[in-house]
């Protein structure tokens, strides 16, 4: 299988073409000149070289050797410790964290680039650092000023991680019925009990202290969700001088035996009266996990973007060196025994839905980073509100059709190379389990569908819809001439069509509330689509731009791709939306029973 | 610790209420197979299925083959389940009683072969792959050959194989470089390596009967070059019982993404002695003659991996319990409402028993054809039968192996994080499931097969033979009110499906390459109109049953609701296909192999 190479170039013309992020960069006041193009453009070559020459390298190994249990003791696979240590040292970990602390205060448009590197050479491994900047995004919003400075600096530094505890073995979706308590102490500390499952990063070799998050009931905590609160659970307690001191009683029970991301271990944590500190305030835990949420969906969806590049790669090598009979028109490498097999048109309908899906999803990571980015960094109200709102509309969007599209995309790179494909070695089907995950923890994608359509969308009567729609109808208004017509009038009836299913939910679920359930999935999709189509034509218009300067035909083939996405991948909407339109109706015509 | 319990309600609905399997049975001969013995053989069937076997399936994929030196080990439990499974008699049931077999047809082999590799599809390939192996003798074999192999393969004393692929082709049998050299005792000397070998080697049984393809000295070039020869793992002695050990090894095994306890083998062939079978440089033909009948037991790999991450996450959707109904708390006395109340675990359900079932009703009503194409007495109703089967294979293998995988996803995201688990068994029915789009001809070579070989290769006769077939059913349901708008939608996707292909072939005579760029849209809207007919089918005699008063309304209205889903919120996926393949070749041909 072809070694993991960071897609940079593509990167670059996302970042630096089509969404100019450095006069963004420069126009935010709160990033202060934080970052310039220069040192943005060093920090992605040295992410592509760590990621691909240290980190890729493990990806097979770990998946065959796996994390391993030992009464209570986890081992990572071999090398990921020696791995480990090299990105934390290289500030990595805390890319994105609050320079006051020790981070290195990247945007996220930067960030999400670098996420997708990691994730695309060794999806384990990515989670382990991954869960840490989760960790301390919610510890630098909602932790006080002592435990921010005694927590942060290491953490950012990566010689402690982080792990977010919240899953129990009867809830995962519905967190209000938490049983895990928290009691307090005299001291103002408290004293927690109970057991979380499915906790990625429980355990493990690779720092010298492990900080919990965990949420937790205290006892005369409100019944459900406004009953929770979070606190932070050190496996070691830490000393006044930072000293690492006591072992807290937070032990890992197990870990699970899972699909894929095999070298992450997944652990059951038994906390038994173990000390913790209260983050943020009583009662608000769940308010306080939802400020990174929107950072973490896009964090996990772009773990299908990172997969479905490291299998198009492979597949795209495969299909290149691979002879296996003749092009349709004739031989077109009659001097060997057959034709490669890129030559064949379905190899390429496979091979093309993955490239355009991923460099769609590469750009729509990236503005989605940008509305983060411009939520939290611009003074100005105006924009600064519709950031939020974008924010709050596409992350769900992000996180659930950049993973649902990553399967899809993991398994066309995984047919291509037909039966080697179902072999290990080959690299292709470690893809599609490590990839599968994605598409249910931190929020089912079923999930991330209510939320777009239900809290998003119809309980504000479309607000946040109608900002982005608004968007794209000036840029289609802008666009229209000439060669631009070809994308720009199916993206104008793609959002026409999707404003059109907008109300049409909004309408039915005044009626009923399950119609918002019956739509959300599917209506999700036909979003998903119409935002790539989206990006796509502003993809379009760079490469059109650029046609004199296109070294290689690398904005010929944006184009041409563009075309396959047009033509072949956003007619999906249609039917998307013939099914949503259908209603609930056909969900409650059984009763369970019938089943 | 996941269950399998065969679905035998909806076996026979099929069966006997839909495609009536007694009547055509009488028909073609096959009284023997009478409903009273079709009935005791479906539920002794399902009691081995769910009580042997399934038990053995999450322990086979933890343990997995091993191979010492060229002897493979099967996973604990399999070889004894091997040996009840030959002693009750499972592997002979279709053999010809000639040799052992109980001569009972096709149609009834295949659902036992459904509730067996439900329970279990790593150990249903060992007997699966030795019934390929006795049909290409059994129709090619000479007289002495069948005599000396079927005796042994019919009752399943001895297993077969079948020895195509090489690391350098697959699709492309063309370039094999398998040599046979012939000796002058008639036998053969075969030499050269075979990869993707399923239960090339392994401990069930006392021989394995290796069926293998290799080009001869003289052979032409390509295709027309390749034969067809037996080449038993040990060699037969006077008495036609097991004797000298053959020179031929299993090198290695494969590390897969599932289906580990097949023994997935390397094959070294040394000098080993072979014997042709059917005519010189006609091997190819000799698959051919059993390519339906395997195509449609790998299509069926689809439904049974989907039946069996069905049943699961139906008990779970039943029994977890979280979050509370939109429409109000549901069961107010628990901490939460179970998750099937929530529209969108139902639509993940509903999707997966739409597919489900109606992928049943399509290999039941295929067996049927192959009963036909078998037995029937008038050789105009075979030759019907296999302009049939020749439209309907590869759309079979095809769709419900892609349908299956969709099936198989959506039963792990029921389970939410506990699907990634093994423990639970949901994970394992996807991966299981990811070799069958992948073995016996890719879903992309079916795909071909049928729009280029079978449907412009005819003219557009196998598809109008199938058409007529729907023509016909919506004329004599014309009347039927409550079905009116299906049968109305079906009528219409019935004419568009000539009327694409009817614009493929004017683009394709122009252009090569648009077939190519058709074939798998083509084969997918296919699939899904060939599922609403059957959804029609099934949905009408259920609305029979219900109008004529019936003890089981709930079995029968679900069909009804179940057909009602499938063509709201599934079938219009068929016109993304038909938006997707009027674009044409450019969109994929037009980059370089560069640009990519």
């Amino acid at each position: 299988m072809a070694d993991y190479k960071a897609p940079l170039r593509d990167i670059r013309f996302v970042l630096n073409e089509v969404f100019e992020a450095d006069a963004l960069w420069q126009s935010l006041p709160g990033l202060d000149g934080a970052i310039d193009a220069e040192t943005a453009d060093a920090m992605l070559e040295e992410a592509g070289k760590i990621t691909s020459q240290t980190i890729a390298p493990l990806n097979r190994s770990g998946d065959e050797e796996g994390a391993q249990w030992n009464a209570g003791e986890v081992t990572t696979p071999s090398g990921f410790k020696a791995a480990f240590k090299t990105y934390a040292e290289g500030g990595w970990v805390g890319l994105g964290g609050n320079p006051e602390y020790g981070g290195l205060g990247m945007p996220k448009t930067l960030g999400v680039q670098v996420e997708e590197m990691v994730y695309g050479a060794n999806n384990s491994f990515a989670l382990y650092p991954a869960l840490t900047a989760g960790c301390c995004l919610a510890l630098d919003a909602h932790g006080s000023e002592e435990l921010k400075q005694a927590y942060l600096p290491n953490m950012y530094a990566g010689i402690w991680s982080g792990t977010m505890c919240l899953t129990e073995p009867h809830c995962g979706t519905d967190l209000g019925i938490i049983r895990t308590k928290a009691v307090p102490e005299a001291d103002g500390s408290y004293l927690v009990t109970g057991t979380k499952i499915f906790i990625t990063g429980g355990e493990h070799d690779l720092t010298e202290n492990i900080i919990h998050l965990v949420l937790a009931k205290l006892p005369d905590a409100p019944a459900g969700p406004k009953g929770i609160s979070l606190f932070l659970v050190p496996k070691f307690l830490v000393n006044e001088d930072g000293s690492m001191g006591e072992r807290n009683p937070v032990n890992c029970g197990s870990i699970e035996h899972k699909m894929g991301i095999k070298g992450s271990a997944t652990c059951v944590m038994n906390f038994d009266s173990a000390r913790g500190y209260l983050v943020g305030e009583v009662n608000k835990g769940l308010n306080a996990m939802f400020t990174m949420m929107n950072y973490e969906r896009l964090s996990i969806g772009i773990q299908g973007i990172g997969c479905s590049e490291a299998s198009y790669q492979s597949a795209v090598d495969y299909a290149r060196e691979r002879i296996q009979s003749r092009a349709p028109t004739g031989a077109v490498q009659p001097e060997k025994a057959a034709d490669p097999i890129i030559v064949h048109p379905d190899v390429r309908r496979m091979l093309l839905t993955m490239k355009a899906m991923t460099e769609g999803s590469r750009a729509f990571s990236t503005y989605v980073g940008m509305q983060l980015d411009i939520s939290k960094y611009a003074d100005e109200p105006e924009s600064k509100k519709k950031g939020e709102d974008l924010v709050a509309l596409l992350t769900p969007v992000a996180k659930a059709f950049f993973t649902d599209v990553g399967l899809e995309n993991c398994v066309h790179g995984q047919q291509v190379f037909g039966g080697h494909g179902y072999i290990r070695e080959w690299g292709q089907e470690q893809l599609v389990r490590d990839v599968r995950i994605a598409q249910i923890y931190e929020g089912t994608n079923g999930i991330q569908a209510l939320d777009l359509m239900g809290r998003k969308t119809v309980a504000n009567g479309g607000a946040f819809f109608k900002v982005f729609a608004e968007e794209v109808r000036n840029f289609v208004t802008e666009n229209s001439a000439d060669a631009m017509a070809e994308f720009v009038q199916p993206l104008a009836k793609a959002i026409a069509n999707l404003e059109e299913l907008t109300a049409g939910v909004i309408e039915r679920s005044k009626s009923n509330p399950n119609e918002v359930g019956a739509a959300s999935v599917e209506y999700l999709h036909v979003f998903g689509y119409t935002a790539y189509a989206y990006m796509w034509a502003k993809m379009a218009k760079v490469a059109l731009s650029k046609a004199e300067a296109d070294e290689i035909g690398f904005y010929s083939a944006k184009l041409g791709t563009a075309k396959f996405f047009f033509q072949r991948l956003l007619p999906r909407i249609h039917s998307l939306s013939e099914s949503v339109n259908a209603g609930s109706e056909s969900l409650y015509e059984l009763d369970a029973v019938q089943f | 610790m996941p269950e399998y319990k065969a679905p035998l309600r909806d076996m026979h609905f099929v069966m006997d209420e839909v495609l009536d399997f007694a009547a055509s049975y009488e028909a073609y001969g096959l009284e023997d197979a009478s409903p009273d013995l079709v009935n005791a053989i479906l539920e002794e069937g399902g009691k081995f299925a769910g009580e042997v076997l399934a038990p053995l399936n999450r322990t086979g994929d933890e343990e997995g083959c091993h191979i010492d030196d060229g002897v493979v080990t099967t996973p604990k439990g399999f070889k004894e389940a091997y040996q009840q499974y030959v002693d009750n008699g499972w592997g002979s049931m279709t053999g010809s009683t000639e040799y052992g077999g109980q001569g009972l047809p096709f149609s009834l082999g295949l659902v036992i072969s459904e509730m067996v590799a439900s329970a279990n599809y790593a150990f249903s390939m060992y007997p699966g792959l030795s019934h390929g192996c006795s049909a290409a003798i059994s129709a090619h074999g000479t007289q002495e050959q069948k005599d000396q192999y079927l005796s042994k393969l019919t009752p399943g004393t001895w297993t077969g194989t079948m020895c195509l692929t090489e690391p350098h082709c697959g699709t492309d049998l063309g370039l094999i470089k398998t040599r046979a050299v012939p000796e002058s005792d008639g036998s053969y000397k075969i030499t050269g390596t075979k990869i993707f070998i399923s239960c090339g080697e392994h401990d069930m049984a006392e021989n394995i009967v290796h069926l293998v393809l290799a080009k001869l000295p003289d052979a032409p070039a390509g295709t027309k070059g390749i034969s067809l020869f037996i080449v038993p793992k040990f060699l037969l002695d006077a008495n036609g019982e097991k004797g000298e050990r053959n020179t031929l090894k299993c090198g290695s095994i494969e590390h897969k993404m599932g289906i580990k306890a097949s023994a997935t083998c390397v094959m070294n062939f040394d000098d080993a002695t072979g014997y042709l079978i059917g005519e010189a440089n006609k091997g190819l033909n000799c698959m051919f003659t059993m390519m339906n009948h395997a195509r449609l037991g790998t299509g069926m790999q689809g439904l049974c991996h989907g039946e069996a991450s069905y049943q699961s996450a139906l008990v779970y959707a039943k029994d977890r319990l979280q979050m509370r109904s939109l429409t109000g708390a549901k069961e107010p006395e628990k901490a939460a409402d179970p998750i099937i109340v929530h529209p969108d675990v139902r639509r993940m359900l509903l999707t997966m028993k739409a597919f489900n079932e109606g992928n049943r009703a399509l290999t039941y009503y295929t067996a049927q054809l192959l009963d036909q194409a078998h037995y029937s007495k008038d050789e105009g109703e075979r030759a019907n039968a296999d302009a049939l089967l020749a439209f309907l294979t590869p759309i079979c293998k095809a769709f419900m192996t892609e349908t299956g995988m969709e099936v198989t996803s959506l039963g792990m995201q029921v389970f939410g994080g506990h699907g990634y688990i093994r423990e639970w068994g949901q994970e394992q029915q996807m991966r299981d499931c990811r070799i069958a789009p992948i073995y016996e001809g890719t879903n992309g070579i079916q795909a071909l097969d049928l729009l280029g070989r079978k449907v412009l290769g005819s003219q557009g006769k196998l598809l109008s033979a199938f058409t007529k077939q729907v023509h016909k059913f919506c004329q004599a349901n014309e009347g039927n009110s409550q079905f009116a708008g299906e049968l109305a939608k079906l009528n219409q996707l019935n004419t568009q499906w000539g009327e694409i292909t009817q614009s493929i072939a004017g683009r394709a005579m122009q252009n090569r390459e648009e077939v190519g760029a058709c074939s798998m849209d083509f084969l997918m809207f296919s699939g899904y109109v060939i599922h609403a007919f059957m959804w029609l089918k099934m949905a009408i005699v259920a609305q029979q049953q219900l109008a004529a008063g019936t003890s089981e309304e709930d079995f029968y209205k679900a069909k009804v609701a179940t057909q009602s889903f499938y063509f709201k919120r599934l079938l219009p996926r068929a016109q993304a296909h038909v938006e997707a393949l009027n674009s044409g070749a450019d969109s994929l041909m037009d980059m370089t192999a560069e640009q990519f």
